[in-house]
């Protein structure tokens, strides 16, 4: 089982490469939506996710809570990922 | 004609209207057009010739609607450039359509600074454009195949008139608050311009988290919501409890939408999504206000001036969808390419496969092109396939979508390599490079061979892989 660690630095990996610009120094706290993530940016990470470890995460798991920063995506993706 | 007249006489009835709200920010339609005179002034300085082509590389604001306006008032012909795409892409677009200048949030290398966050870049295209005579407002580049025509040519009147024809369904007036989540970049005519020709006000609202949009509806008192169906998957799919009683349309639009996100919007909202179908070369050609309920995966029927043919039908009654109306494009911009030269009797082909029921309402079953959709994004393969094939561990590449349950699609390649142990990261990191993040395939299939055609050796291509 990957553990959250683990997602929340492969996440962070992902959303440095491809969604947000370099001058943006993203790290696990940083502020998502604040930094410029926006809708586009939230269905390349859905699909990401899905492709990495073959989950979903419903719509309704996507609040102001869980979409904070990187790791409380991360802890998101772990819990779906136990929950299974 | 030219299309400033159109926010002109809105800000002469209703000067102290809002025309724009963007966060804290309200713009009257009289600031709207000071707006754009100060911005006219800034680009009269560079002394552009009217008629000549200009970028517009800048995300949803006030001042991206201000700068369209200016750049019409002087007779600039205004071709948005997504802010999404690579530098490479930026200069392709630049280049095929004969560019003499862009405007962007970012310098380019010697860009003159026209305010802290817009930049004007003279470019110096290899030949100026030759606009045929016509009286050019807009060029919205399209990257087709390597053959096919690039950018979809409108005149200043065309969009009038497509404008003046979509309003005859959609009924926008100044009573109407538009609620605003697309990218400007690729949506602007049959929606901002309309909006503001007929006094609407236009809220600039993010769309990331289904609550915070849902409160800015009601803190604005929204009455249109023009989105597309991830977005209202994730208002339908929200728990808050917050409900819409100002909202007295809601289209979706972009890409077809999966029935339990109709279903499941109408249970939490107590009103239907009504499906448009908007077409590049056309405007808005059908909305389905009639029988959203019933018919909710139907895209309605054509708009009153609008006539709608399937051709060549067969058993089910599913045929090639042609249409006719106002506002047709006017012609392909790369190579130049009339109208006339296009439409076949007077009809235009969408490539898109449908049928039409026994009481007028037009139901989209699929399409002929292999063209992608990702969450109403289009993405065409031949442009992937292209920068796949530069790679040198590639040998050949097949672009294609897949069916997707949210999403619509998700893009895919399959990859034929000429060296087994060639890195797949590699190739990723080129299509990073040279391709809007959205277009990068999501996944590469390293795969022996590519399906062909038994008659042309052409690489097969499927509509879309389940």
């Amino acid at each position: 089982m990957v553990q959250p660690p683990e997602i929340e630095a492969e996440l962070l990996a992902f959303l440095r490469r491809e969604v947000f610009a370099p001058q943006v120094a993203l790290t696990s706290e940083t502020d998502l939506i604040a930094a410029g993530f926006d809708s586009l940016s939230l269905v390349r990470m859905l699909v990401f996710v899905e492709t990495t470890y073959g989950l979903w995460i419903p719509e309704s798991e996507i609040t102001g809570t869980t979409l904070r920063n990187v790791r409380s995506l991360a802890a998101l993706v772990s819990r779906l990922l136990h929950e299974r | 004609m030219n299309l400033t007249e159109l926010l002109d006489s809105t800000a002469s009835r209703w000067p102290q209207k809002p025309a724009l709200i963007e966060e804290s920010a309200i713009v009257s339609y009289a600031e709207l057009v000071e707006k754009v005179a100060a911005w006219t002034a800034q680009l009269e300085s560079f002394r552009l010739a009217p008629g000549c082509r200009v970028g517009l590389c800048y995300p949803n604001s006030i001042n991206y609607v201000a700068l369209t306006f200016a750049l019409w008032r002087i007779n600039a012909v205004v071709v948005p450039v997504p802010t999404e795409c690579t530098q490479e892409e930026l200069f392709t677009i630049a280049e095929t359509l004969h560019l003499e200048a862009m405007l962007s949030q970012r310098p380019l290398a010697e860009s003159t600074s026209l305010q802290s966050d817009c930049f004007f870049t003279l470019l110096a295209p290899a030949r100026k454009p030759d606009n045929h005579g016509l009286n050019l407002a807009f060029v919205r580049f399209t990257s087709g195949t390597t053959s096919a025509r690039k950018g979809v040519v409108l005149c200043h009147e065309t969009v009038r008139d497509r404008v003046l024809a979509a309003n005859k369904a959609l009924r926008i007036g100044p009573e109407d608050t538009v609620m605003w989540c697309l990218p400007m970049s690729h949506h602007f005519l049959i929606t901002i311009v309309l909006y503001l020709s007929q006094g609407a006000t236009i809220v600039l609202a993010r769309h990331v988290l289904a609550r915070a949009f849902l409160e800015t509806v009601n803190r604005w008192r929204g009455t249109v919501l023009y989105a597309t169906p991830f977005q209202y998957s994730m208002l339908a799919r929200d728990n808050s409890g917050t409900n819409l009683p100002s909202v007295r349309l809601a289209v979706s639009t972009t890409c077809a939408l999966p029935q339990d996100v109709a279903e499941d919007f109408l249970k939490r909202f107590g009103f239907p999504l009504v499906q448009a179908l908007g077409v590049i070369e056309l405007g808005l050609v059908s909305l389905n206000f009639d029988d959203p309920l019933r018919r909710w995966n139907s895209v309605g029927r054509p708009l009153a001036d609008h006539h709608l043919r399937i051709i060549a039908p067969d058993e089910e009654g599913c045929g090639e969808v042609v249409i006719s109306g106002p506002g047709m494009f006017d012609a392909y911009a790369a190579p130049w390419l009339p109208r006339e030269k296009v439409l076949r009797d007077g009809w235009f082909h969408t490539g898109d496969i449908g049928r039409v029921d026994e009481e007028g309402f037009l139901f989209l079953v699929g399409r002929k092109t292999a063209v992608i959709n990702l969450a109403g994004r289009k993405v065409f393969p031949e442009e992937i396939e292209s920068v796949l094939n530069r790679h040198p561990s590639v040998r050949e590449s097949r672009v294609y979508g897949r069916v997707h349950a949210h999403l619509g699609e998700v893009v895919e390649a399959d990859v034929v390599l000429n060296d087994p142990r060639a890195d797949l990261d590699s190739i990723r990191e080129l299509c990073r490079s040279s391709l809007a993040p959205y277009k990068i395939p999501s996944r590469l299939h390293v795969v022996s061979g590519l399906p062909r055609t038994a008659a042309t050796g052409k690489i097969r291509r499927a509509a879309a892989v389940a």
